[in-house]
């Protein structure tokens, strides 16, 4: 079995995962390098560019690993939602649930 | 006084015309419904949501408050604006639960995570809110303008604020949302691109990365370019508890709905986005870019402190960018990036326009009001509030200045009694919508006690901010914790609606246990 898993079946794709909670560890470390990196490199400081070079390549491996999984939840779920905005409707305009 | 040269006009005209009439050209996709006035039709590909974050998120504003930080504590005055890191976990977290709501709204959201009275309090307490809180900003940014124009061009204050507020006007009444994403999108990378250009030009005329580097170790203030300099563990007026405070806030922050106040604003992009992966991105590209964005401004005026060290006024240091611009950018993009002032500007505005108008007509007028009113009814009440909070800006602007500075506390504090509920609301099946309810309420009586009433009487001492938080956290629990255990939970069928449909992470078990038994889901 692969480390990071990017075949995903409809329904394996709505459950919350270990992919999920990577990508919530990567997500927040590539803001935190992206800002760091950048704001040191325009002052030729060389640790500012290591540290953009790793924001880059931290950035680039979350989307690699959420992106397989969060397409195959939009295609599901583009599938049900008419039937989600007629209720949301009924709702609005207290029409019952 | 600024004097502008014949090619700063040309520019500047150029630009106006493309920013008002590039919104007015999407006047009949805008009229056709609620939800293209509002959402462009739910359809947008991410890069366009995306831009219109990071847009509305550059105001005129902006610049001045990061400029006062970056002066005043270096490169580690970039964490005073790391609040959008939010998104790095919203993104792929909440985002993706609100999207598959398909709410209009964050009112419109309470009522299909709760039910009953409740839920309906929740739905027109939030409404009226944020109606007022996006009156609130557009009085706040549009004086700001004002000030900015009385700067450069000795206008009167009232000219600056109501004259562009109310170009912007004539796209958002014309085509609604779309008008916004439009003109933001082309705002969006205008004003990018004047700071990217603003920022290198000042390290240049500084002499360098080099001599700015040099200079600063001469004057003994290499501190300025370690990002981590902090006043102490718990000492001074910038501690690294602070720092670790905000980096919870602002991260952690992202499992909830509303812990940012931009939350609001993010909500609609990740609405009329056209899938829940679109909305993701959206999201997440914009904060990124409003952080780059960060840096560049940051390295600005760490140039400036190199060439001005010794001022000790923050409304000198806190113009600096704009001091920058004006002084040191030659004849021709002087009027280009007073040109991105006001794509900054625009943005922000137009934004805030459209979504102040999108609470009032779909939770207020046609939930409580007129329920079937037509598609063309509902795009005519959100242009006649457009216009009302246009002229309810002009008036909060000029004559309210004074209670800006008390209503941006007031907001912080609000922030931290709430900000784990706003988490709690969608990680936990039982928090129900007294509990949330209870939560507002205890957090303006314990605000209130915590940070005024108590330290004037002596009864504690004056707390730092980042303290305030987490006592004002742990009190408010001590109220809606109880509150929501002693109240029944919401209606399960209800619940299991909202499971079904959004799938939230966290504590569902009883939830999914029931939606299993129902058939409605499948065991993985």
């Amino acid at each position: 079995m692969a480390i990071i898993r990017r075949k995903w079946t409809p329904q394996e794709a709505e459950e919350w995962t270990r992919e999920d909670v990577i990508v919530w560890i990567l997500s927040p470390l590539s803001y935190f390098l992206l800002s760091v990196g950048s704001a040191l490199s325009l002052f030729l400081i060389p640790a500012g560019f290591w540290i953009l070079g790793a924001g880059v390549l931290v950035t680039f491996l979350l989307f690699y690993i959420a992106d397989p999984k969060l397409k195959v939840i939009s295609g599901e779920y583009e599938k049900r939602q008419k039937e989600y905005l007629e209720r949301l409707e009924r709702i609005t305009r207290w029409e019952g649930n | 006084m600024v004097q502008f040269a014949a090619p700063d006009w040309i520019w500047l005209v150029l630009f106006v015309l493309l920013m008002t009439f590039s919104g007015v050209f999407f006047y009949k996709l805008g009229k056709r419904s609620q939800a293209d006035f509002f959402l462009a039709g739910r359809g947008l590909p991410w890069w366009l949501p995306a831009s219109s974050v990071y847009a509305t998120h550059t105001a005129t504003d902006t610049p001045i408050w990061i400029g006062g930080v970056i002066y005043k504590y270096g490169l580690a005055g970039i964490w005073y604006a790391f609040f959008s890191a939010w998104c790095a976990i919203s993104a792929f977290a909440s985002a993706r639960i609100f999207r598959r709501s398909l709410a209009y709204t964050q009112a419109e959201w309470q009522s299909l995570r709760f039910s009953g009275l409740g839920a309906e309090l929740l739905r027109g307490w939030f409404a009226g809110w944020q109606v007022f809180m996006n009156m609130f900003i557009l009085g706040w940014v549009g004086i700001a303008m004002g000030k900015v124009c009385h700067f450069l061009f000795n206008w009167p204050l009232w000219v600056g604020l109501v004259f562009f507020s109310s170009l912007v006007a004539i796209y958002v009444l014309s085509a609604g949302y779309w008008g916004v994403v439009v003109a933001d999108f082309q705002q969006g990378i205008i004003a990018f691109f004047m700071i990217i250009i603003t920022s290198i030009w000042a390290v240049m005329a500084a002499g360098g990365p080099h001599k700015i580097t040099a200079k600063l170790s001469s004057l003994g203030q290499a501190w300025r370019l370690n990002p981590f300099h902090f006043t102490g563990t718990f000492s001074g007026d910038f501690p690294l508890a602070w720092f670790v405070t905000m980096i919870v806030i602002a991260v952690l922050g992202g499992f909830g709905m509303g812990t940012s106040i931009d939350w609001y604003v993010e909500a609609q992009r990740i609405q009329s986005s056209r899938t829940v992966r679109d909305a993701s991105y959206s999201i997440w590209w914009g904060s990124a870019l409003v952080l780059l964005r960060n840096s560049f401004w940051a390295a600005a005026i760490i140039a400036f402190f190199s060439l001005f060290p010794h001022l000790k006024n923050p409304a000198e240091y806190e113009m600096a960018w704009y001091v920058i611009g004006f002084k040191a950018l030659p004849v021709g993009m002087v009027g280009f990036f007073f040109a991105s002032i006001l794509a900054i500007h625009f943005s922000t505005i137009s934004t805030h326009l459209n979504l102040g108008a999108m609470y009032f007509t779909r939770d207020i007028f046609q939930h409580y009001i007129k329920p079937d009113a037509s598609e063309r009814t509902l795009v005519w009440v959100g242009r006649i509030t457009t216009l009302f909070l246009l002229l309810g800006s002009f008036f909060y602007g000029l004559m309210m200045e004074e209670l800006t500075s008390w209503l941006i506390f007031a907001l912080w504090i609000m922030a931290a009694g709430i900000w784990l509920p706003n988490i709690l609301q969608v990680i936990w099946w039982r928090f129900n919508s007294w509990g949330y309810l209870a939560a507002w309420i205890a957090n303006l009586g314990l605000s209130w006690l915590v940070v005024w009433v108590l330290p004037q009487f002596r009864v504690i001492p004056s707390l730092p901010d980042y303290l305030q938080f987490w006592i004002l956290m742990v009190l408010g629990a001590l109220i809606y914790i109880p509150v929501t255990l002693m109240t029944p939970p919401e209606d399960m069928d209800h619940l299991v609606k909202f499971y079904v449909m959004s799938r939230p992470y966290g504590w569902w078990g009883p939830v999914k246990k029931e939606a299993l038994s129902r058939g409605l889901i499948k065991e993985v």
